[in-house]
C-alpha cells in the first residue's frame, strides 16, 4: 500500500555510477551518506521529539494513578488503569458509541463513495465542476462544520424544524441536539458530509484506472450493468477501497472537533456523543485524571491499529490483482 | 424507439441525481453564508425571505474590526504559513532520501509515517503541554508551529515519497554524469519535476494547520489563540449568537476553501490519485 513496487528504479546514487573502485568511490559513498543523513535527520528529529517522546510519555503516565485534582503522591499501578478500564461502564458505553459511529461512517462512507464515484464517472457536461465541488466539504474546517450543522438542526431556530413544521412532517419542534440518540445521528450526518467527498474522489481515481475494454468485454459476454458493477467495478477498486477503509477508520476513531462544537464541549446530551476520544478528553482535561485518560487513549490507539490490520488482512491477498 | 426512451430516462435520472448531490455538497455552507448576511429571523421559516435589500454586512464589519477576532486570525495565518514552509523544507529532503536510497528499515519507516495518523491527538496533548511549557513555548506561535509541523510532517513525507518515486531516475543519473552533487540534483531536478505533487502536499499542510482546533485549544490560551478556537467560542452550551457564529464560520472557512478550489487540480492529482496508486 505504501510503496509503488513497479521495477524498483535504479537508485541514482553511488552504486550504479560507472564501477569506480578504491578511495574515490568510498569518498563518494561517504558523501552520499552524509547527504542522506543531513536531509532526513531534521524531519525525523522533529517527529521523534514531538510525537515519539509524548507517546512514550503517555504510555508512562498510563501506568500511574495520576490525578492532578488530588495533590500528593502518584503511585505506580502498573496495568491497574487498564484493568479498571475493562470494568468501567462509561468506557464500555463510549466504546459502543465509537464502534457505532465508526461502523456507519467507515462502511457507509466507503460504500456510498463507491456509488457516488460511479455516478460521477459518466461523461457529462459539468463533470469537472462536480469533481471540484467535492472539495468544498473536504476543505471546510471541522469547527465550521459543527457550527454549520448546529445552525441547521437547532431545536428552536434550525431550518430543519422550520421545514418539518411548515410541511406538517413534525407535530412539534424536534430537539435534535437535546436527545442523545438524535444528537449522535446529527453527528454522523455532519461527519458523513465532510468525509464522503474525499472518499468519492479516491474511488473516482480508482475507477479511472480501470481500462474501458474490460467493460466492453463484460458487455459482450452479456453482463448486466449490475453484474458489471459487482464483477468488474468493485474487484478493480480493491486497492482504493482498502486504502479508504484504513484511513477512514483512523479518522473516524479520532473524531473530536465536530463533537466539541456540536455539543458545546460536553459530549452530551447525557454523554450521548461521548466517543472514546471525547471520553479521553473529558477524563484528562475535566477530571484531570491524567493516568486514566492516558490509558483510555493508549487503548483506543491499539483499537485503531487492530482495525487497520484487520482491513489489510481481509483485503490484501486480492489487492495484488486489483489496481496494479 | 423504446431503447432511445430508456436511454433518455436513464440520462434524466442521472442528471437529477447529480444535481441532488451538488445541492447536498453546497447547501449547508450556502446556508451558513446566508445566515451571516441576513437577519436570523428572515431565515428561520419555511419560506426564507431572501430579499437582497435585507442583506447586512454588519456582522462582518463587527468581527473584522474586533481585535479579539483579528489577533487569532493573524495568528492562524502566521502559523499556517510557517508550518507549511517548515513542512516543505524538512519534508522534501527527508522524502527524497527515502525515495532514492535503499536502506534497512525503509519500509518500516514509511509504514510508520502512515501509522502516526492513527495516533489520537488527545493522547499527546498532556505530554505536549508539559513539554512546551518546559521550553517556555506554551501559548506561543512558535510552539504551535513546531507542534503542527511534527504532526503534519509524516503525512507530507509519505505523500512526497510517492511523488519522488514516480520521477524517472534517468534524468538524475544524467545530472550525476554532468557533475552535479546530490543537493543540486535534488533541488534543481527532482524538486522542480515533482512540483505539482509537492504543491498538493503544501496545500494539505496549510489546510491541516489552519483547521486544527484541538491542539490550539490545549496549547494556547490567549496570545497565540487561533481562528478555529475563537470561532468555536461563539458556540456556547445554551445560547448562541447565530449571525456572529455564522460569520466567523464563513471567515474561518473562506481561505482554505478558496485555496482548495484554486489548487483543485493539484489536490486531486497529488492527494487522491497519488494515494490510490501508492
Amino acid at each position: 500500500m505504501t510503496s509503488t513496487t513497479t521495477s524498483t528504479p535504479p537508485v541514482a546514487s553511488a552504486p550504479q555510477e560507472p564501477r569506480s573502485t578504491g578511495a574515490g568511490a568510498r569518498r563518494r559513498r561517504l558523501r552520499d551518506l552524509r547527504f542522506a543523513l543531513l536531509m532526513a535527520a531534521p524531519a525525523l528529529v522533529v517527529i521523534v521529539l514531538l510525537l515519539g517522546y509524548p507517546m512514550g510519555y503517555a504510555l508512562y503516565v498510563s501506568g500511574f494513578d495520576w490525578n492532578d485534582k488530588i495533590p500528593g503522591d502518584r503511585p505506580f499501578v502498573g496495568l491497574g488503569n487498564y484493568v479498571d478500564l475493562l470494568g468501567d461502564g462509561q468506557v464500555h458505553r463510549a466504546l459502543g458509541r465509537t464502534l457505532l459511529f465508526a461502523a456507519v461512517t467507515v462502511l457507509g462512507g466507503v460504500g456510498m463513495a463507491v456509488l457516488l464515484a460511479v455516478l460521477l464517472n459518466v461523461d457529462f457536461r459539468g463533470r469537472t465542476l462536480a469533481r471540484v465541488l467535492l472539495l468544498v466539504p473536504w476543505a471546510v474546517p471541522p469547527v465550521v462544520n459543527g457550527i454549520m450543522w448546529k445552525l441547521i438542526f437547532d431545536g428552536a431556530t434550525g431550518v430543519v424544524n422550520a421545514v418539518g413544521l411548515g410541511l406538517g412532517l413534525f407535530r412539534e419542534r424536534v430537539q435534535f441536539l437535546a436527545d442523545p440518540q438524535l444528537t449522535m445521528n446529527v453527528l454522523i450526518f455532519a461527519e458523513m458530509w465532510k468525509l464522503l467527498p474525499f472518499l468519492t474522489l479516491l474511488m473516482l481515481a480508482g475507477l479511472q484506472g480501470i481500462p474501458a475494454n474490460v467493460y466492453k468485454a463484460a458487455r459482450i459476454d452479456g453482463a448486466s450493468p449490475w453484474q458489471q458493477f459487482v464483477r468488474v467495478t468493485v474487484p478493480n477498486l480493491r486497492g482504493p477501497i482498502l486504502f479508504a477503509l484504513v484511513v477512514q477508520t483512523m479518522w473516524s476513531l479520532k473524531v473530536f472537533d465536530t463533537i466539541f462544537v456540536l455539543t458545546g464541549g460536553s459530549g452530551g446530551p447525557a454523554e450521548g456523543t461521548t466517543t472514546l476520544s471525547f471520553l479521553t478528553y473529558l477524563v484528562s482535561f475535566s477530571n484531570l485524571d491524567r493516568g486514566y485518560g492516558a490509558a483510555i487513549a493508549v487503548a483506543s490507539m491499539v483499537l485503531v491499529l487492530a482495525f487497520a490490520l484487520l482491513w489489510v488482512l481481509l483485503l490484501r491477498d486480492r489487492h495484488k490483482e486489483g489496481v496494479r | 424507439m423504446s431503447r432511445a426512451r430508456t436511454r433518455l430516462a436513464r440520462t434524466v435520472v442521472h442528471r437529477v441525481l447529480v444535481a441532488l448531490l451538488l445541492v447536498y455538497l453546497l447547501a449547508p455552507f450556502a446556508w451558513m453564508l446566508l445566515y451571516s448576511l441576513y437577519p436570523a429571523t428572515a431565515l428561520q421559516t419555511l419560506t426564507p425571505d431572501l430579499d437582497p435589500s435585507q442583506i447586512r454586512l454588519d456582522s462582518y464589519a463587527a468581527l473584522l474590526s474586533d481585535p479579539s477576532f483579528l489577533t487569532p486570525m493573524a495568528n492562524s495565518a502566521v502559523v499556517g504559513l510557517a508550518t507549511t514552509v517548515l513542512c516543505m523544507v524538512l519534508g522534501s529532503g527527508c522524502a527524497y532520501v527515502i525515495a532514492r536510497y535503499r536502506f534497512r528499515g525503509r519500509s518500516v519507516l514509511l509504514l510508520g509515517m502512515l501509522t502516526v495518523q492513527a495516533v489520537p491527538v488527545i493522547v499527546l496533548a498532556v505530554p505536549l503541554f508539559i513539554l512546551l511549557r518546559a521550553f517556555g513555548q506554551y501559548d506561543t506561535l512558535l510552539g504551535l508551529v513546531i507542534t503542527y509541523t511534527a504532526f503534519i510532517l509524516p503525512l507530507v513525507v509519505w505523500m512526497m515519497v510517492g511523488f519522488f518515486e514516480e520521477l524517472p531516475p534517468s534524468l538524475e543519473r544524467a545530472a550525476v554524469v554532468d557533475g552535479c552533487n546530490r543537493l543540486q540534483i535534488m533541488t534543481r531536478i527532482a524538486v522542480p519535476l515533482a512540483a505539482p505533487g509537492l504543491a498538493a502536499a503544501a496545500v494539505l499542510a496549510f489546510i491541516t494547520a489552519w483547521s486544527d482546533f484541538f491542539l490550539a485549544k490545549v496549547l494556547t490560551i490567549t496570545s497565540a489563540t487561533t481562528l478555529p478556537v475563537r470561532t468555536a467560542a461563539f458556540q456556547g452550551l445554551f445560547a448562541m449568537d447565530y449571525t456572529s457564529a455564522a460569520t466567523a464560520g464563513v471567515i474561518t472557512a473562506a481561505p482554505v476553501l478558496l485555496l482548495a478550489l484554486v489548487a483543485q487540480k493539484w489536490i486531486i492529482r497529488g492527494l487522491v490519485e497519488g494515494a490510490v496508486k501508492g
